[in-house]
């Protein structure tokens, strides 16, 4: 596989190659990193068509040495998601979609389990803050490393480590209050 | 002391998740590494695991297939757009090399009204016509990218105008034209290519048959030279790059929602589209 940086220089001289390579590496973890923020599956779909729409015009003005390739993407992601979220709080709040979750199995009993455990992870997410939920989003689902996420947010490795750690006890709290609420139904 | 331990800590379970995570390690293993730690760990790897295991979510085999399609079609659209053949490139010189001639042939003060008006607007292309000719008289490559610096200045205005009345589209098109000039200031041996296709594309619509007096056209600063230094140049990119930012956040305020994420692109694109023009004019 070709480095990022000279596939992004390529993309940048309008190469269509090398474009479609960074849009197949990037194209699920946007989606999944959308998909957890946004909890519907219809919107995360037009979503992340549109994060490589925007990326695809915004390409020429983008510079390596200030940020990673990826980590920019995942600004526009996340511009796109702040944007959608804002406009959905002054609407009706929809129910969390279902079919958000498309788990590689045939087995539906365990397809079934997994959609409960994703379901309970995005309502236990959305009561963490802000700033944690966008450490789970760009760590677990977006997979990127810390100094990445750190870029992204604006802040120091260190200040990023620290709230993963408390996102994770948070999580914990939170996952088992729904299980034991599960359990009692 | 309490915050020395914590973020070490921090650093533990760091370090942890990229070994379960990434690199496919148990958290047995990892435990045995940090034995005093182990306790307070344990718990915290596990939730780590089932959000990772939650979150395998994949989107649907339709949904990718119609999106690589829609994707792979906006490539060949915007490819097709910036590779111009020589054939095309001669065409579109006589276009150019005729409407100029029609400028300065005909009367009235069209491009005095033009230059005031905005991307909704009729006038509007001949305000653009009107620029890539004074682009083709302008000769030296700093008085050519300080004309470029102008003509970010106007884009910024209009976006500003077209944000306040909600046009999206027009806020998208006209951060384009402003990503184009700022990338021209940068890339000075391009010049002379791009501002020929600028050209074509702003005589490609019927408004231009107008009339225009010699007089408008020198108001219009057709051909008035810029002089200056390279590090006046940098000043003034400075300068227009602070002012131009400070008026776009603060349209950002009071725009209408539905732009906002088009004026967040448009400030993003001019912060960058400066910083690349400053740092080329250093090299």
């Amino acid at each position: 596989m070709q480095d990022e940086q000279s596939l992004v220089q390529r993309a940048q001289k309008r190469d269509q190659e090398a474009f479609a390579q960074l849009y197949e590496q990037h194209f699920d973890k946007i989606y999944r990193y959308v998909a957890l923020k946004v909890g519907n599956y219809a919107e995360a779909e037009d979503m992340t068509q549109q994060v490589f729409l925007k990326a695809l015009q915004s390409i020429s003005s983008y510079k390596w040495r200030d940020i990673p390739f990826s980590a920019w993407l995942f600004r526009i992601a996340h511009n796109q998601a702040v944007d959608y979220l804002r406009k959905k709080t002054r609407q009706a709040t929809t129910p969390l979609d279902e079919s958000i979750t498309i788990f590689d199995s045939n087995n539906p009993q365990k397809i079934a389990e997994h959609r409960l455990d994703t379901e309970q992870l995005i309502l236990a997410a959305r009561q963490l803050t802000p700033a944690q939920q966008e450490v789970i989003s760009l760590r677990f689902a977006g997979e990127l490393p810390i100094a990445q996420v750190a870029k992204i947010m604006g802040k120091s490795p260190g200040a990023v480590k620290a709230l993963q750690h408390s996102a994770i006890v948070a999580l914990r709290k939170l996952l088992l209050v729904e299980k034991d609420v599960q359990k009692e139904k | 002391m309490f915050r020395r331990k914590s973020s070490q800590l921090d650093n533990i379970l760091d370090d942890c998740l990229e070994r379960l995570l990434v690199k496919g390690e148990s958290i047995e293993e990892c435990l045995a590494d940090y034995p005093e730690q182990a306790d307070e760990l344990k718990p915290l790897l596990q939730t780590a695991v089932v959000t990772k295991k939650a979150l395998v979510i994949e989107p649907r085999p339709e949904f990718r297939a119609k999106a690589g399609y829609q994707f792979r079609t906006a490539l060949k659209e915007i490819a097709s757009k910036k590779s111009r053949p020589f054939f095309t490139w001669q065409l579109r010189w006589a276009t150019v090399a005729s409407l100029a001639l029609i400028l300065l042939l005909a009367g009235g003060g069209i491009v005095a009204a033009a230059s005031n008006s905005m991307p909704d607007e009729p006038l509007y292309q001949v305000k653009l016509a009107t620029e890539q000719i004074q682009l083709y008289l302008t000769t030296s490559p700093l008085d050519k990218a300080k004309l470029y610096a102008k003509l970010a200045d106007r884009r910024v205005t209009e976006i500003i105008n077209m944000a306040q009345e909600g046009n999206v589209r027009l806020v998208e098109l006209t951060t384009q034209r402003l990503d184009n000039h700022l990338a021209m200031i940068a890339s000075s041996s391009t010049v002379q290519r791009e501002e020929i296709s600028l050209i074509g594309e702003a005589l490609e619509t019927p408004a231009l048959v107008v009339d225009i007096t010699e007089a408008d056209v020198k108001s219009a600063e057709f051909s008035q030279p810029l002089n200056g230094s390279k590090s006046e140049l940098e000043g003034l990119l400075r300068e227009h790059s602070a002012n131009n930012t400070a008026a776009l956040y603060e349209a950002l305020e009071t725009a209408p929602e539905e732009v906002k994420l088009a004026l967040m692109q448009a400030i993003e694109v001019s912060v960058a589209g400066y910083e690349q023009a400053l740092a080329a004019i250093g090299e």
